[in-house]
């Protein structure tokens, strides 16, 4: 899911081997000094760390390791990380096994009714759910309950779902939506460059101006990615808290996709950015057909690689934020299933890949964020001044809205529930129906979805 | 000497025979047994009888499904029958450079209809190749939603299925063409008919059979119409080109209801399997008058 940033790829080899060299140094603590991790819960957190230290080449054997589109990218990255825990634990062997973005969830699935699952899996939240719904994931508050206090809070949280009680992965690699925005547009429509929209309100006023008086529209809505998520931003509820009712269908709703329908009428977004995913946004944005792109920070390295000349003109600003003051940031995480048969040196690799340093190690790859508290306060995030002003900016921007922020996307909100909520909104959008009976339709659709998935 | 044995014929077939047992006619009797229960991929379930084909009947997702996959085979069918009988037909004419228009004309055959469609997606937008040249023209006045307007979504799609398969059924009308003896073209020609007169007189009803033929397998192979929908429009917009076996997947892969899903595969099969007969009939009809 994550470009490379190719530059300094080479020095990050060599920075790898380093790693796998001297691998527990540093000053970041080793989770994998507490390899007893499926201990039952009632011992003290203080015995298990003894017992860890008096035995900790305890851990061995063979598991399975996924990741979610990694290779060949962090082939280099990865395996230096498993070869510096295997030279810890001699006896224990790591099968690394890299899974495409497309179809994931369909492998997902496959493996889970074939009882073949990995040992330790990358997903992120909602890939999951269906799985961890169904008691396949192993709870970490227990489980992880000694490193749990390392990690981000609202990337622990993440993996917390309806109805069942447990945080059920390990956060892994972050990252948070900035608004990058074309500031030679924005100066065309005659708007300040320096003032970049940080509220809807603000956003909409921006892409109208831009569409006026430019030949460029404004912005593109990506409703698949964002529209559920800018519901939570302007305090809409998507479900009840035990996930068997829609409740999204509120004033406030209405309110936005009323909006994105004037915004459509206006021409601010063009006709087919509505039926139009991320990967066409980016398409525009490169283009120069759109001014604001709120995206990732990784997004940089695409657009500089791809349209270095609208590189030069982007500049960076924090998140959109509404009402409800939140910061979205999307989470990766590790998860060890119920099935594994090595709990103990499953979760001890995952605590080894997700540590402070080993996350610092990728993120000097690519412009990824930890999930581990300490890591983020890293000068590589607070005082980052190598390089070109864009990404300084990015990454301190970025850096900055992590630690508050929270996965933003009820996991309940998987292909199938978006799908029925977005492809009614985009009806209304198109003038199809009304906004009210856009929602109406995707309240009863998501409804029926949820029932059928309760019974 | 290698003598003969009994199993010698079976030992020929049987990596084909295992391929389509393990393939195709296991998942198919699975898939039928799945439909009479309420299985979910990963919870498993049990036998709940024609629940699955009681609920078919009232979803309305479906119906909308089957309306837009049959708009689709309406459309295809006649342009995918004529259309390549008119191709093959100026390709075999004895003129140089024919060989050439020949393989334009099949190498969107060879393309990956990931690629066609992700190709006509640009081609169609708003501001795209089609919409410049309709414009340029003078046919339209603002550009046309090809890919976001319900009327004009499934037609898009459309397109996309008769460009790729003009090429595929040329190649079968051209195998057609020269099956019809030259000295019958040499003896309307003495007789004083001219060309609309002889293709209409010799070629056509001598074609026939062929047409049937590619009529049939043009209307299985829409029935069954997938990547194209699922690459241009993803079923879009509200599921105006939402077809049968896109709205399949969607409930086997995205809502995990694999008893509901194949129920519905077996409604399809029994759509299919009707549309064979059919045109069984048809030929059978048309070979003996």
């Amino acid at each position: 899911m994550i470009r490379t940033r190719r530059g300094p790829v080479a020095a990050l080899v060599a920075l790898t081997v380093v790693l796998a060299a001297c691998g527990t140094a540093g000053e970041v603590e080793e989770p994998d000094a507490e390899p007893d991790t499926d201990a039952t819960s009632d011992e003290p957190t203080e015995e298990v760390d003894e017992e860890a230290e008096a035995e900790p080449a305890a851990l061995s054997g063979e598991i399975t390791f996924t990741t979610l589109q990694l290779s060949p990218d962090f082939d280099a990255y990865i395996e230096g990380v498993i070869a510096s825990f295997e030279s810890e634990h001699p006896e224990a062997t790591i099968d690394w096994v890299d899974v495409p973005f497309e179809g994931a969830q369909e492998r997902l699935l496959a493996d889970a009714s074939a009882g073949t699952l990995a040992d330790v899996i990358n997903l992120n939240p909602d890939l999951s759910f269906p799985l961890a719904v169904e008691g396949q994931f192993v709870d970490l508050d227990e489980a992880g309950a000694e490193v749990r206090g390392d990690y981000v809070e609202g990337a622990w949280d993440s993996f917390r779902y309806p109805g069942i009680d447990g945080a059920f992965g390990y956060p892994w690699y972050l990252s948070t939506e900035v608004t990058m925005y074309n500031a030679a547009l924005l100066e065309e429509a005659g708007l300040d460059p320096d003032d970049a929209p940080e509220t809807f309100e603000a956003l909409f006023e921006t892409a109208r101006t831009v569409a006026e008086n430019t030949d460029a529209r404004g912005m593109h809505p990506a409703l698949e990615n964002r529209f559920v998520i800018d519901l939570v931003k302007l305090g809409v509820e998507i479900t009840n808290d035990d996930a068997t009712e829609a409740t999204f269908n509120t004033p406030e709703a209405v309110e936005l996709v009323e909006e994105l329908r004037s915004l459509y009428e206006d021409g601010a977004i063009s006709p087919d950015s509505v039926t139009e995913g991320h990967r066409q946004e980016i398409e525009a944005y490169q283009a120069g057909n759109i001014a604001l792109f709120p995206t990732g920070p990784n997004f940089l390295n695409i657009i500089e690689e791809n349209a270095p000349d609208i590189a030069a003109d982007t500049r960076v600003a924090p998140q959109i934020t509404g009402p409800a003051g939140v910061t979205g940031m999307s989470v990766m995480g590790l998860l060890v299933p119920e099935s594994t048969d090595n709990p103990d040196l499953a979760h001890a690799f995952a605590q080894y890949m997700t540590n402070g340093e080993n996350q610092l190690a990728f993120a000097e790859q690519v412009l990824i964020f930890p999930s581990i508290v300490d890591a983020l306060e890293d000068p590589m995030f607070t005082d980052p001044d190598e390089g070109d002003a864009d990404f300084a900016e990015a990454i301190s921007v970025a850096a900055e809205q992590l630690p508050d922020a929270a996965n933003l996307r009820p996991v309940v909100v998987d292909e199938e529930v978006n799908n029925a909520i977005i492809s009614n909104v985009q009806s209304a959008i198109l003038g199809d129906l009304t906004a009210e009976e856009a929602l109406d339709a995707a309240t009863a659709e998501v409804d029926d979805i949820l029932q059928r998935r309760a019974s | 000497m290698i003598g003969r044995r009994w199993y010698t014929p079976w030992l020929f077939l049987a990596p084909s025979l295992v391929l389509l047992t393990v393939f195709m006619w296991w998942p198919v009797v699975n898939t039928a047994a799945l439909s009479f229960t309420d299985t979910h991929t990963l919870r498993g379930g049990g036998f709940t009888g024609l629940d699955n084909f009681r609920r078919i009947a009232g979803d309305d997702f479906f119906w909308n499904a089957l309306g837009n996959t049959a708009l689709f085979t309406v459309i295809v069918t006649p342009a995918l029958v004529v259309l390549p009988l008119l191709i093959a037909i100026l390709v075999s004419a004895k003129l140089k450079g024919m060989t050439f228009f020949r393989v334009v004309f099949f190498s969107p055959v060879v393309a990956s209809m990931v690629v066609a469609a992700l190709i006509w997606g640009w081609m169609l937008r708003s501001d795209g190749l089609v919409n410049f040249v309709l414009d340029r023209l003078g046919v339209i006045n603002e550009p046309l939603r090809w890919l976001s307007d319900p009327a004009l979504v499934m037609i898009s799609v459309s397109i996309v299925t008769i460009w790729k398969g003009l090429g595929y059924y040329m190649v079968i009308y051209i195998a057609g063409l020269q099956n019809i003896p030259q000295d019958l073209y040499e003896a309307a020609a003495l007789d004083g008919a001219g060309p609309i007169r002889r293709l209409w007189s010799i070629t056509l009803p001598l074609m026939r059979p062929t047409m049937v033929l590619v009529g049939t397998l043009v209307t299985l192979n829409a029935v069954k119409v997938f990547t194209e929908a699922f690459v241009l429009t993803g079923g879009g917009p509200n599921r105006a080109s939402e077809t049968l076996v896109l709205y399949i997947y969607q409930r086997g892969f995205s809502g995990l209801e694999l008893g509901y899903s194949s129920a519905m595969s077996l409604v399809l099969f029994v759509v299919v399997l009707g549309l064979t007969l059919l045109s069984q009939i048809v030929t059978r009809r048309r070979a003996n008058p």
